[in-house]
């Protein structure tokens, strides 16, 4: 029993990691329609940018979140006028190889300014230790994750269906003609939605970075994980983003504890499961594609 | 049946028979060419032909049916991977071993159709990830059989027709590759013209009307995997014959991934652009590669990103155009 | 038309064509011996075939480029990843078309067994800098290797454990051929010594999560845990996962092998991974004239001194088995005697003694235990802290 928990309370942090990093690629592809793979390149930029703050600047754990997420932010808006502007309509190929052909380039940049090594993001002194449980002792920084991924779920909930700023975006979705006639700025409503996909993985980089650690491959050793995690869940769908996380945290986890040498077996079996069973997803709002 | 209305089809109009005869002599003449003038990269030509092979299956899959795939590596590595054990297990013939490993790559092509053509879209696409990330792990730990990550290695084909020895120099495996390609490309553009092949494309465009017209698509669309596969398991047998070694590089996904990059850069739904883009991307790599291998990424990146942004149809759709805005005819070849 | 004797035709038309363009191009460099290194130059080793490079031009900085009257020119291939075909196009294109007269280098086992079938032919031999599977030795008599391999330094672990009274251990290791390895040899040498492994843990590849592995290891109730991991990324996830989970502070110890500790990743390791005691055959830290000579020459040839690791000292040693290769055969290609010259040559390396064992062609060496721990400057480093004089490759003593 005591096990059962403690495998539970792991796959629990687990799972928010992988929430946090892979909500805003999950709002992107449901909302906006963008199969964005370089995702995992911006939270890797943000991943960078914490490292260095913290690392290098010395500033605080809270302000190498912040000024990752701002840093990406700035990096990515000239790319979503220059670039992602032009495929929100494109094909999903064509965004695959776009967004594919961007994380390459951030991975040939990063190794060229940052160097091919690992880079750590100093924790506070109270998320850094052990925290005992009684019945475990667990990092404080796992116990931060989880507190940060339901904050960011039930954030995005309230963000979208209960303000105005949700209901435009809502709006846009379902009939941008419709919406532009209504006097929607769909084009700020969109650049909005991106700069909010963005700063969220930033954040994802730096809370996730203990789970998977900083280099330049980052963005592409992990592409796939992040791109199954969000089909799985339906691409849109906070709820479905939040059940497949948890979900495959849970069968990754509890996998490599029962029959480690299988553990990549049940991952991809459950996917294969899930997608023939679901294919939108577990809760997907995305329409079936043409 | 097939064969009937083929030459039906050639009776009625002997253009596009002509152009086919022409374009195998083009390939045929470039490939003599690169026989002549590259005789001392004769085993990275035989790897382009094999990593070519790939594309062509790959281009019947995304190309005729709409269907985009991450994991066709699945199936060129199942090709490699039996061709390559059975080898070691004493078949050495290299026109069985070919034919052994395109008969392993079809088993796989139908195995994966019937998973993938359960889902539209995304969700296709990581399925196909997700098949070919199993059939990684699954060589990985059958380690006894695939030598796992250290690879499959000491295969000893029989020399070529008795004679051609698959040597340091490379001839015979180039020449032996150059062969199968004229004659799995000249079996292609027979089966994309076939009215089966004409119904894949149909169903591509406009699933629905195809199915108005009372057709399932399924076994259609799955037909066309066991052909993919078999054309995939080919060009991975040509690999375990030429290389003598079969890595986990040829089950994985960042081979799927390559190969997809390079159909669209030559242009998908063009058998032409799955050549021309296995050439270009390859070549590119190699000698870019050699000169400074870290800016390659970032050039692949900023390659990529232009594609998308202005030559979408690929290279070869570019050409095309460019052909149809000088003789004003504006038609497409592959079309 | 018949194929057969078309392909001849085309075949004689081809090898006088290439015969004019060797006899052309050959003429101009009549006395530059060309050595081709193949390595993991880009992609996500690249900082391995950064080592590979650092090290054989600290011993051309050192030596200089001209051995008995004959220049040495390095010619560098880049092999992203393991992929066996594009290794065989890359040694056949260097030994064909570059005319190299040595090839060395070689990250990745399955790489080296696609060029060993080509040596013979092409009459060179190759000097592995790093490859690390017992069997490629017995692939081609003209491989000899200038590294380690994964039993070598995992072997002599076993006995030092148990010696600090430890018995019962938990073996995990990443589930591939070095890992099976690694366990297999743990395991054997530990229960000679007496000791105990109770359960031996495989996890995939790319495993990044690692807690449920460290609850495994609690359940198991070891003393001590024997760890093998590639170098690279998830290290880092491994021995903070260690830490976080309690199982440091309960007193539970970890050993690995070198790889886990790897200097380049010990600034992102360190607190995590202090006190942690691993076997290797080299350390940069290493404490002697001649190590120090070669860590100086190596940081300026990679540029920062923090990303200088073990695949540099094997190429440093590569170039000097190379050198001495080309001094016996006077500059003429002839692979078997030279890999003959080399067999039972012994020489002090920056690693410490070592000895071409004329058998196997594999490097006697010593095996060395260290601690991660801080120096004087405030650097995370292996500090040796005992050491395995005389260590062969138990892997090809089956």
């Amino acid at each position: 029993m005591q096990t059962a928990l403690s495998i539970a309370m792991d796959a629990f942090a687990y799972g928010m990691a992988l929430f946090i990093i892979c909500i805003g690629l999950s709002l992107t592809m449901g909302l906006m329609r963008v199969v964005n793979l370089a995702h995992g390149a911006f939270a890797m930029i943000g991943g960078y940018i914490a490292s260095y703050v913290a690392r290098d600047l010395g500033l605080g754990y809270g302000f190498a979140i912040l000024l990752a997420m701002i840093g990406t932010v700035l990096i990515a808006l000239p790319l979503e006028r220059l670039l992602y502007r032009r495929i929100y309509d494109r094909s999903e190929l064509s965004q695959v190889l776009m967004t594919i052909g961007i994380t390459f380039c951030v991975i040939g940049i990063t190794n060229y300014i940052f160097g091919p090594t690992l880079k750590t993001i100093p924790l506070p002194t109270g998320l850094a230790h052990p925290i005992d449980l009684g019945f475990r002792s667990i990092a404080g920084h796992r116990l931060f994750v989880i507190a940060s991924g339901l904050v960011v779920a039930g954030g995005l909930w309230f963000l979208i269906e209960r303000t105005g700023f949700g209901i435009h975006l809502r709006a846009a979705v379902e009939n941008v003609a419709m919406a532009r006639a209504l006097g929607i700025r769909t084009e700020i409503i969109y650049a909005a939605s991106f700069a909010l996909a963005i700063a969220l993985s930033a954040f994802g980089g730096v809370v996730g970075a203990e789970f998977l650690p900083i280099e330049p491959y980052y963005a592409l050793r992990y592409m796939v994980t992040f791109l199954v995690v969000v089909s799985v869940g339906g691409a849109g769908s906070i709820g479905g983003a939040l059940a497949a996380c948890l979900l495959l945290g849970a069968i990754d986890v509890t996998g490599r504890y029962l029959m480690p040498e299988f553990g990549n077996f049940f991952f991809y079996l459950a996917v294969i499961l899930v997608v023939c069973t679901f294919p939108r997803g577990l809760m997907g709002r995305a329409r079936s594609h043409g | 049946m097939a064969e009937a209305t083929i030459r039906s089809a050639a009776a009625s109009r002997p253009g596009p028979l002509l152009r086919d005869l022409l374009g195998l002599g083009l390939i045929a003449l470039g490939g003599l060419a690169g026989y002549l003038l590259f005789p001392d990269n004769l085993a990275f030509l035989t790897r382009l032909i094999s990593v070519a092979l790939l594309v062509l299956s790959l281009d019947l899959i995304v190309g005729y049916c709409g269907i985009a795939s991450l994991g066709q590596a699945a199936l060129y590595g199942a090709g490699a991977y039996t061709a390559g054990i059975a080898c070691l297990n004493g078949v050495t013939e290299p026109f069985l071993l070919v034919l052994i490993g395109a008969a392993a790559g079809a088993m796989t092509g139908l195995l994966m159709g019937a998973v993938m053509l359960r889902a539209h879209g995304l969700p296709q696409l990581v399925l196909s990830i997700a098949l070919v990330q199993l059939l990684h792990e699954a060589a990985n730990k059958a380690s006894w059989l695939t030598g796992g990550s250290d690879g499959l290695s000491g295969m000893v084909p029989a020399p070529l027709f008795g004679v051609f020895e698959f040597d340091l120099w490379g001839r015979s495996a180039y020449l032996f590759g150059l062969g199968l390609l004229l004659v799995v490309f000249a079996v292609l553009r027979l089966v994309v013209r076939s009215p089966f092949g004409m119904l894949c494309r149909g169903l591509k465009e406009d699933p629905l009307r195809i199915s108005a017209l009372g057709i399932y698509a399924f076994p259609v669309l799955l037909k066309m995997f066991v052909i993919s596969g078999a054309v995939a398991g080919t060009g991975g047998a040509l690999a375990a014959i030429a290389t003598q070694v079969v890595g986990l590089d040829s089950v994985s996904f960042e081979l799927s991934a390559n190969a997809l990059v390079m159909l669209v850069l030559g242009g998908i739904g063009h058998l032409y652009g799955a050549l021309v883009g296995t050439v270009i991307f390859m070549a590119l790599e190699h000698v870019v590669a050699a000169a400074n291998p870290f800016h390659w990424m970032t050039l692949v990146g900023a390659v990529l990103i232009a594609i998308v942004l202005f030559a979408p149809r690929g290279l070869s759709g570019s050409l095309d155009q460019l052909a149809g805005l000088l003789t004003r005819q504006g038609g497409r070849a592959g079309r | 038309m018949n194929g057969t004797s078309f392909g001849r035709l085309l075949r004689s038309g081809a090898l006088a064509l290439a015969g004019t363009l060797a006899a052309w191009s050959g003429a101009a460099s009549a006395d530059t011996i060309k050595v081709g290194i193949i390595g993991p130059f880009s992609g996500p080793f690249a900082l391995q075939g950064k080592n590979f490079q650092a090290g054989a031009e600290a011993w051309l900085a050192q030596n200089g480029k001209s051995v008995a009257g004959h220049d040495i020119e390095l010619v560098y291939r880049d092999l992203p990843t393991a992929n066996p075909q594009q290794a065989r196009a890359l040694a056949q294109e260097l030994i064909v078309k570059d005319k190299v007269q040595y090839l060395g280098g070689v990250y990745f086992t399955p790489d080296a067994m696609a060029i060993t079938p080509l040596l013979k032919q092409g009459n060179v031999p190759l000097v592995i800098f790093n490859a690390a599977t017992s069997a490629i030795m017995t692939s081609s008599p003209l491989v000899v290797r200038t590294s380690f391999t994964t039993a070598q330094t995992a072997s002599p672990l076993g006995k030092a454990t148990v010696d600090r009274g430890i018995k019962k251990f938990v073996s995990v290791v990443t589930d591939y051929g070095p890992g099976v390895d690694a366990e297999g040899a743990f395991k054997k040498a530990v229960t000679a010594a007496g000791g105990e492994v109770v359960e031996s843990i495989r996890m995939p590849l790319n495993t990044t999560e690692f807690s449920p592995i460290m609850q495994r290891i609690r359940d198991a109730g070891a003393q001590g845990v024997f760890a093998f991991l590639p170098s690279g990324p998830p290290t880092l996830g491994f021995v903070k996962s260690f830490s976080d989970t309690g199982l440091k502070q309960a007193g539970v110890k970890l050993f690995a092998t070198g790889d886990l500790t790897q200097e380049s990743d010990l600034p992102a390791l360190g607190e995590a991974a202090s006190g942690m005691v691993t076997s290797f055959h080299y350390a940069v830290s290493h404490d002697s004239e001649i190590n120090k000579r070669f860590v100086a020459a190596a940081e300026k040839a990679i540029g920062a001194p923090d990303l200088l690791s073990f695949p540099a000292v094997g190429a440093y040693d590569g170039l000097f088995v190379i050198a001495k290769m080309i001094a016996a055969t006077g500059g003429k290609q002839d692979a078997e005697k030279a890999v003959e010259a080399v067999k039972g040559l012994a020489w002090e390396s920056p690693r410490g003694p070592v000895k071409i064992d004329p058998e196997t062609r594999h490097l006697t060496q010593t095996i060395y235990l260290r601690e991660v721990a801080k120096d004087a400057q405030g650097r995370w480093i292996n500090k040796e802290i005992a050491s395995f004089p005389d260590q062969g490759d138990p892997g090809l003593a089956k």
